[in-house]
């Protein structure tokens, strides 16, 4: 079993990157899901198959029958937070399509990105203007 | 000792509320706290000058051996005595300064809170300790430099002080940790100068303790922000830039003399660049005509001379130090509140444009008078006393001393020249037009500047007083050998008598000639022009543009460039990882049998996540998914994680409604094979990968041996310790709850982001409507009994998780769930059940829930989130439930507010 679970966690945390590198932003948010799934199973799978019964304990139940608890308490809430960070991908989905009209990764950027406010030639020009205003005083007073 | 900090800390956080409430006495009240520091200090001069060294510490880190150690030793105390002292009179100072001034308040604030950060740095015997104080005294600076933050000027010196200080800071920072390593100790007093001098690690040591204490106290080269620093309000140019904080260095060089000091390096250094600093200071300070900028030069001057004082390392030497840091500290305090009090009675502090105050302003004019003597080095003033012993303490050096000591008489000569330009010129001759009437300032203002110049004239005279109390145990502090420090106004003709008269001589002669000397000094043109302020600009402009480069090519803002990277990095890691460790990726034990519904699954989640990643259409993308989550849950069904299982499916059923709600106002996908060729061949290299990389990872994990016994623990301990027989839902509420309670938490946040991302607080769509697919009536009139049904059975999957599959987790969603077919059916206004509770409460009382399980634990004596469990009539309760219940309305309210949110708000 742990050989199909990692074929099929690799296969998936694959096919999950393909769509993320991909141009469009749906498909890239449907990415972030297969691939999270894909780790949430890989994590499952590390924690190795082992044990027929699940993990409940009660008197008179065999221990070493049950399989292992961590993984899945693991898992279990990741499986949640991923799907918290689904919808918050998805509404900077529904907002960017509401703002700009566009899914295309790329044109959203060129739409969007602003220089970035330290860039070069910000720097140059502030420097600039220190330069000319805010002289050490000491440096008026040659004249 | 930890009183005095804790009052002054005290003291500054409660100032602009005292000030608010009382703003005429706040001034008393305020200057109480650091004047009874400054008696307890004295209380304690006969125990210090006994021998006696008082320490007092506490546990602050103990995991990183940081104790929160302080030592008041000869040194400090003569440090905390200034500090508080002159701190007292300037705190009285500026209430008549800035009386008025809106933001006094905020004012005493800094000024208290800078004052906590000296005498803590001072007072501090463990280097980290230090280390945050003395960053505290930077940020005050900061602060006060700025706080007449309207003007350009002001708020440049103040950013770069603190660059030049905090810059300095991190070496120093670097140079402590290297220092507690060599000298396998972190607190001062236990430095062993021949460990720490033995280590190879001492030369870096030295290097980045000197940049930080050179910073700090403005020597040569980075002495150019503290004249700038004269852009803050007088009484701070007063006590920081002059008294106590650029003596923090000099503090610190002397602190680690004994432990650093003794080798010829250290000491070529701190003289040769003491004696630099002292002059490049003296030749500015000449050239001003604005009186506190050349205050602030001769500060420079002052504070050159210091450290070449600590660099003799001989005992006249040190001694010099420890006398001229104290006639230094009490005759520029009082210079400074005086210039300012002139400054504020007169409009002006052009020497140009001043004379014959004395008249109109007979207690400034004789404070300044007594200051301008001292710090002239006239007998018998305590300045003299200082400069003989300066004096001998170079000669004592030989040969180099000799060629120092000529330094040291020219840049004396030349503060002797200024300290005449600003008593005479100021204070005597004729007095001209004045932009306001001329006139004695309050007793506040005078008041300080005159006690200060008096308490010079006072030790000078009756210089026992000091010798015995002071000086003997200061230096004692900072010298290796026992000294013997006899001080005396006269010793015969020696040659320090001699280079005194000479210095007197050529000071009058500068002063006389002065105009000629300022145009001496100005004819060094081509110096003033690459000065240090436009090197700095230049300096300033370089590092924004490597800034901005740097920026520019990491945050390009490509989404797929960054995914790119990181799936790169991620397979190279990985793989790489792999051929490191050389692992097997064939098992050691046998694997798990396979079984049909495992193989489904997997199957369908394969199938489900391939057809996500190919087909365009948007039911067939959201059915897709749905079906790969589907075949995930029935796999874990396989393995025997029902909980889990149970988890998968209830997110996929949410996924696809919100995927939906969200698709249908969209344009479906353009077709997979659109885009260009190398694109695509990349994207499918680095896909392919990263899936190899993932696959052969896990295989190679499970092929070893299960190392621990971690899980059985878990399922021994579940039933007797957690009382309950669902093993996983007791590690998620009881034994792993505070992780639980940090996962619930990143739900909450998302759920809270998600709804700022889509605008909250604009004018949402609150009618109450529907999704029109949901206009049936019979759907309408069935919807509502089945959510009830299922919030009822939400609450039943939470209270039986304890022993049988199910929990907080999964009954969030079941309910959540439920609430998603009465939004799709009613809209986000529907007005009666869960409806008209925000979500947000629910999310609210869900956190406090979760996280107040865990107090109750916090009362009985036992660490946060230990279990507690009652059983009244035969029913276990425990804080694990209550804990869950918080997990079960966090995810509830956080998927109805993503919900809402993502259905109500029109497009």
């Amino acid at each position: 079993m742990e050989w199909v679970a990692a074929v099929t966690a690799g296969s998936m945390a694959g096919l999950g990157i393909w769509m993320m590198l991909d141009q469009h932003l749906i498909r890239v948010v449907l990415g972030i899901t297969v691939f999270s799934n894909a780790v949430n199973l890989g994590v499952l799978a590390a924690g190795r198959h082992v044990g027929e019964a699940p993990a409940f304990i009660a008197p008179g139940v065999d221990a070493a029958a049950l399989v292992n608890p961590l993984p899945q308490a693991l898992v279990l809430t990741a499986i949640v937070i991923g799907f918290a960070l689904f919808v918050f991908a998805l509404s900077i989905l529904k907002r960017t399509y509401e703002l700009h009209g566009k899914n295309d990764t790329d044109q959203v950027t060129a739409v969007v990105e602003q220089p970035a406010p330290d860039g070069q030639e910000n720097g140059v020009e502030q420097g600039g203007t220190l330069d000319v205003d805010e002289r050490d005083p000491s440096a008026g007073e040659r004249e | 000792m930890q009183l005095s900090l804790l009052a002054i800390a005290l003291n500054g956080l409660c100032a602009p509320l005292l000030w608010r409430i009382l703003p005429r006495q706040a001034l008393w009240l305020l200057a109480l706290v650091p004047a009874g520091c400054f008696a307890w200090f004295v209380s304690v001069i006969p125990l210090v000058a006994g021998g006696e060294v008082l320490t007092s510490s506490v546990a602050w880190v103990p995991l990183l051996d940081v104790t929160f150690t302080l030592r008041l030793d000869g040194l400090a105390l003569l440090f905390a005595l200034l500090i508080t002292g002159i701190g007292a009179l300037i705190v009285l100072y500026s209430g008549g300064y800035l009386s008025g001034h809106p933001h006094l308040g905020r004012f005493y604030a800094y000024l208290l809170i800078f004052m906590l950060g000296m005498l803590g740095l001072v007072l501090a015997d463990d280097m980290m300790v230090m280390f945050v104080f003395w960053e505290l005294t930077s940020i005050s600076s900061y602060l006060l430099i700025s706080f007449e933050n309207t003007r350009p000027e002001a708020r440049r010196a103040a950013l770069q002080a603190l660059l030049i200080t905090a810059g300095g800071g991190l070496a120093l920072l670097a140079g402590f940790v290297l220092l507690g390593i060599a000298g396998q100790n972190w607190q001062f007093s236990g430095l062993d100068a021949a460990v720490v001098q033995g280590s190879t690690l001492f030369p870096w040591i030295m290097a980045l303790v000197l940049i930080g204490c050179f910073t700090k106290s403005a020597q040569v080269p980075f002495h150019i922000w503290l004249p700038n620093a004269m852009n803050a309000p007088t009484p701070v140019s007063a006590y920081l830039h002059s008294a106590t904080m650029v003596k923090a260095g000099i503090y610190l060089l002397a602190r680690l003399n004994p432990t650093l000091g003794g080798g010829v390096t250290w000491s070529s250094i701190l003289i040769g660049i003491g004696a630099l600093t002292a002059l490049v200071g003296a030749v500015l300070a000449i050239r001003q005509y604005d009186l506190k900028r050349m205050l602030a030069y001769t500060t420079v001057t002052v504070l050159g001379q210091l450290t070449m004082l600590i660099g003799t390392n001989t005992n006249y030497g040190l001694q010099a130090f420890v006398l001229y840091l104290v006639a230094h500290s009490l005759y520029k305090g009082a210079l400074f509140m005086a210039i300012g009090a002139v400054d504020h009675a007169t409009g002006t502090r052009d020497l140009r444009r001043l004379g014959g105050l004395f008249a109109v302003m007979p207690f400034t004019g004789v404070a300044v008078g007594l200051a301008a003597f001292s710090n002239a080095g006239l007998p018998p003033f305590f300045g003299f006393i200082a400069k003989e012993f300066k004096y001998s303490g170079l000669i004592e050096l030989g040969a180099i001393g000799w060629a120092v000591t000529i330094v040291m008489i020219l840049t004396n000569a030349l503060l002797f020249a200024a300290a005449g330009l600003i008593f005479i010129r100021a204070f005597l001759g004729r007095r001209p037009q004045y932009p306001t009437a001329p006139h004695e300032v309050s007793p506040f203002m005078w008041l300080g500047a005159l006690l200060l110049a008096i308490g010079g004239l006072g030790l000078g005279i009756w210089n026992h007083w000091p010798e015995a109390w002071l000086v003997n145990t200061a230096v004692l502090a900072i010298s290796t050998g026992p000294v013997d420090v006899h001080l005396y106004l006269w010793g015969g003709i020696t040659p320090a008598v001699i280079a005194s008269v000479l210095t007197m001589a050529l000071g009058v002669l500068f002063y006389l000639q002065a105009d000629r000397v300022r145009w001496l000094a100005n004819q060094l043109d081509r110096f003033w022009r690459v000065s240090g302020d436009i090197l700095w600009d230049g300096f300033l402009v370089r590092v924004f543009q490597l800034a901005g480069a740097v920026a520019g090519n990491f945050q390009h803002g490509s989404l797929r460039a960054h995914v790119a990277l990181l799936a790169t990095v991620l397979s190279l890691s990985m793989l790489g990882g792999l051929w490191l460790i050389q692992a097997p990726l064939l098992p050691a034990e046998p694997l798990t049998p396979l079984t049909l519904p495992g193989i489904v699954g997997a199957l369908l989640a394969l199938g489900g996540a391939a057809g996500a990643a190919l087909k365009s259409g948007r039911l067939a993308l959201v059915a897709s998914l749905a079906a790969s989550g589907l075949g995930l849950a029935l796999f874990y069904l396989s393995v025997s994680a029902p909980d889990v299982a149970l988890t998968q499916l209830m997110v996929e059923t949410l996924t696809v409604v919100f995927l939906a709600v969200v698709l249908r106002r969209m344009p479906g996908l353009p077709s997979v094979a659109s885009g260009s060729g190398r694109n695509r061949r990349w994207q499918a290299i680095a896909a392919c990968t990263v899936g190899v990389a993932v696959t052969l990872m896990i295989m190679a994990t499970v092929s070893q041996p299960l190392p621990g016994n971690i899980a059985d623990w878990l399922i021994d301990n579940s039933l007797p310790g957690g009382h309950g027989m669902n093993v996983v839902n007791v590690i998620l509420v009881d034994f792993r709850a505070l992780d639980t309670l940090g996962e619930t938490l990143v739900v909450a946040l998302a759920a809270l982001a998600t709804s700022t991302l889509l605008g909250a607080g604009q004018a949402a769509d609150v009618r109450p409507k529907g999704l029109p697919e949901f206009g049936s009536v019979l759907l309408r009139q069935g919807m509502r009994p089945l959510a009830g049904i299922m919030l009822a059975v939400s609450l039943m999957i939470l209270w039986r998780g304890h022993n049988y599959p199910g929990g907080g987790f999964i009954g969030g969603l079941v309910a959540a769930t439920g609430f998603a077919l009465l939004i799709l059916t009613f809209g986000r206004g529907i007005q009666r059940g869960l409806g008209r509770v925000p979500p947000t409460l629910i999310i609210a009382l869900g956190v406090a829930c979760a996280g107040g399980a865990g107090l109750g634990a916090i009362l009985l004596g036992e660490p946060y989130m230990t279990s507690q469990w009652v059983a009244p009539f035969g029913v276990k309760l425990g804080t694990p439930l209550l804990f869950d219940l918080g997990v079960f309305l966090t995810v509830f309210g956080s998927v109805a507010h993503m919900l809402r949110n993502l259905v109500g708000r029109a497009s």
